[in-house]
């Protein structure tokens, strides 16, 4: 470790270490799982990770190098004798302790006791702890509330209602492109050289997104020893200064998280805590920062991020919807149009299929007729108020289907939590003066798992009239926050583009 | 006993599944066939049908031969504007041969003192394809529009639907002919790292001088699949930018030692276009 501490522009290096009595150490690693806090263990300990994640090892004494200028081996037995968690002689070693940890049953307690006092007692690097944080994220895919972000060239103007006016000209034809390393550097040159920042790319799991992690601490010094001495305090160190940004793989668009959503998490203390305005502050410094690190000013591409009215906790209804696939602009009912069609159903949109197409309702034609038959016959036995009742529930379900297509299902996984729209439209009169226009500010609030599978479910009960229903709530804009206007949500002529 | 009876019971309704698609296929085939056409020709139902049919036919030979078709369709929203009525385009790509699922436009036309301007409602094209800047150009909005009023406004640009929908089309198979030489790159180079594993008898200089050679990976490395990021086994990594059209615009390969222009020349040879590349790396396995 270095004993003096230049202030630099550069970047907090992976290497570096935090001492294990830090508390954000404590928090980062308590919030795990057992059985993730081993993965994550044994994720350090395999062979490409190593050099970044090196436990406290026992010197190797029968070790060529080392062979003669060591002290006896006797005196370093002696130097853990005592120890807790005496260090283990080498990694390999190390990872079938924790191989069989994994194999019985314990307390979390004891995995982390043994990794804070015992294996990595001589600090976690920022890596692994980065590693950590992404393993909850990948556990609780909804810790995070994103906000999706389009990525524009920067010379369109807005016009009243949000929306871009595009010229006619080559600049709007650009997509802008994408390079991780690049953008990284030039991110990194935007940022203050007061706060330094540690990043980590990883892709995730199971979505086509490349995840960025951004773990900031307000030090001008890159070397470990600013983490000890300099000012690291809980409230430096405050989980709320990690920000994720997620590139969708293939789709001009950003994902933000926002900060807000880490304060609201349990384990953390309930309450504005102190720092959460500077946190604030940075991401806003951040936000800035982002556009111009995807800029590319020498080949005068300059974009801006334009916020695109979609919040959620779901990062799979983001990909879905402002995403690399058909379903940007075709949502709800329309996304028949966007359906790829896999497996059974593949054939019958290719135009060499000659085959008659039957309405998608009446699939099995022969079927129907049966059904009808079955009914008519069932007519006669059932009391005409119940079978009416069960002809309104069919229908309403016809409908739902219309105005939802497969979207907006209860176990789609797809689901948005909260919709915020605000009704801008004149209250409906009837006839009279017209002059008096009364607009009543009205402020509607959807909340819950899956909002538009809950409006779906809604008009299968009947409740909602699906017919009547404005196409708002059918989620097909892909908007959470919007106002409706002459009763259509963003751009009161229609979605556009 | 119960499990072989449901197991036949599974097969039979597979059995009867396929019949069902069979039957369908053969009332197709029948009603469009001329000699039908004059059976029945007392028969209403099956008139009706036969003309169904016959429209069915047409639609899909038009399609498969003029790949921009256009079809109405209507807003299930009660506010939507124009009361509902949009007009679609459909956009067909053929890829490796095989019809893929069409792309959709879908337009209406919200400006009540513009009978005739439309304006983009919903699509499901890639979000490489900048729909809003074509729209823009082929597509601009009535001066004066906004202000939704009746009569005649001011008259602005002429839109262009043909143009816009040749152009989206253009974007959109260029699109698809640029994954498909990746994936062409990818096929070739695979094959040629099968057949390495093959030839063991050759020259142990050539042997290793192959190995060194032989890609891991090939694949699109931006959201218009015009960039192709290449990686070697020993670690080089290359970038290949085409433009538009699948001309090679830049190719740079990186090594350890910073560039490698031995490397590029061996890739490249003088190939200008990338299926060329494709055609190299085929012919050196």
């Amino acid at each position: 470790m270095p004993r003096l501490s230049i202030p630099t522009t550069a970047r907090l290096p992976s290497s570096l270490r935090v001492d294990p009595t830090n508390p954000a150490v404590h928090k980062i690693l308590g919030r795990l799982s057992r059985p993730s806090l081993l993965s994550v263990v044994l994720d350090w300990l395999h062979e490409d990770n190593l050099h970044l994640a090196m436990p406290f090892l026992r010197r190797p004494y029968q070790g060529e190098d080392y062979y003669d200028e060591d002290e006896p081996s006797d005196d370093e037995d002696d130097e853990f004798a005592d120890d807790f968690y005496p260090p283990a002689r080498s990694p390999a070693a190390l990872r079938e302790l924790y191989i069989s940890l994994q194999a019985r049953k314990g307390s979390k307690r004891e995995v982390l006791d043994r990794i804070l006092d015992g294996d990595w007692r001589h600090g976690l690097t920022l890596y692994q702890l980065a590693m950590a944080d992404l393993q909850y994220m990948h556990d609780h895919p909804t810790s995070q509330r994103w906000a999706a972000y389009k990525v524009v060239p920067l010379k369109l103007q807005q016009d009243q209602d949000g929306e871009q006016q595009l010229k006619a000209d080559n600049e709007s034809l650009s997509i802008p492109r994408f390079h991780p390393s690049t953008f990284l550097r030039n991110l990194q040159a935007q940022v203050l050289p007061d706060v330094k920042a540690h990043y980590t790319f990883e892709p995730h799991r199971t979505l086509p997104v490349l995840l960025l992690r951004i773990f900031v601490i307000d030090s001008p010094y890159n070397t470990s020893l600013s983490l000890q001495h300099g000012g690291m305090s809980a409230t430096t160190f405050d989980s709320s200064r990690t920000i994720y940004i997620a590139f969708p793989h293939a789709a001009p668009y950003v994902y933000l998280s926002s900060p807000q959503a880490t304060t609201v998490d349990p384990i953390q203390k309930p309450g504005p805590g102190p720092g959460v305005g500077e946190s604030k502050s940075l991401v806003s410094l951040l936000l800035e920062g982002l556009p111009k690190a995807l800029s590319r000013p020498l080949q005068r591409q300059r974009v801006t991020l334009q916020s695109t009215g979609l919040i959620t906790r779901n990062l799979e209804e983001l990909v879905e919807r402002r995403g690399p696939g058909r379903t940007n602009f075709a949502g709800g009912g329309w996304s028949w149009y966007a359906d790829e069609m896999k497996g059974r159903d593949q054939k019958r949109e290719t135009p060499l299929d000659l085959v008659l197409p039957s309405p998608p309702d009446s699939e099995d034609v022969e079927g129907a007729d049966e059904q009808r038959e079955g009914r008519e016959k069932r007519i006669k036995i059932k009391a005409p108020l119940e079978e009416q009742e069960e002809e309104a529930r069919r229908r309403a379900k016809r409908v739902a289907q219309a105005r939802f297509g497969n979207t907006a299902k209860m176990r789609d996984g797809k689901g948005v939590e909260r919709v915020d729209v605000v009704i801008d439209d004149p209250f409906p009169q009837g006839d009279g003066d017209e002059n008096e226009e009364w607009r009543p500010k009205v402020r509607l609030t959807f909340h819950g798992p899956h909002v538009f599978a809950g409006i779906r479910q809604l008009i299968e009960c009947g409740i909602v009239d699906g017919e009547r229903m404005p196409g708002w709530m059918t989620g097909e804009e892909g908007v959470t926050i919007g106002a409706v206007r002459h009763g259509r949500i963003r751009g009161h002529k229609g979605s556009g583009v | 006993m119960s499990t072989s009876l449901d197991d036949e019971i599974e097969a039979l309704q597979a059995r009867v599944n396929t019949l069902k698609s069979h039957l369908r296929i053969h009332t197709s085939t029948l009603l469009t066939a001329p000699s039908t056409l004059s059976l029945i020709t007392s028969d209403r139902q099956l008139q009706s049908q036969s003309s169904l049919q016959q429209a069915h036919t047409q639609q899909c030979l038009y399609r498969a031969c003029a790949s921009i078709t256009t079809f109405r369709t209507r807003d299930p929203d009660p506010r939507a504007v124009d009361s509902g009525s949009l007009l679609g385009l459909r956009i067909e790509v053929v890829s490796r041969g095989k019809f893929l699922r069409p792309y959709y436009v879908i337009l209406n036309r919200p400006w009540r003192g513009h009978r005739h301007h439309l304006r983009v409602h919903r699509h499901t094209l890639p979000a490489c394809v900048s729909v809003g800047g074509l729209a823009a150009r082929y597509l601009p909005a009535p001066i004066g529009g906004d202000q939704d009023e009746d009569g005649e406004g001011e008259k602005g640009k002429k839109q262009d639907l043909a143009r816009f929908a040749r152009a989206l089309r253009r974007e959109v198979v260029r699109y698809h002919n640029r994954l498909g030489v990746v994936a062409d790159l990818r096929r070739a180079a695979e094959l040629a790292g099968k057949k390495n594993q093959e030839d063991d008898e050759k020259g142990e200089e050539q042997q290793r001088k192959r190995e060194n050679m032989r890609l891991v990976d090939i694949r699109p490395a931006d959201v218009e699949a015009k960039q192709i990021a290449i990686e070697w086994e020993d670690g080089r990594t290359g970038r290949l930018v085409m433009d538009d059209d699948g001309e090679i615009v830049k190719l740079v390969i990186v090594g350890e030692n910073g560039r490698d222009h031995e490397a590029k020349r061996d890739l490249l040879g003088g190939a200008r276009r990338v299926e060329d590349v494709v055609k190299r790396l085929a012919a050196i396995s």
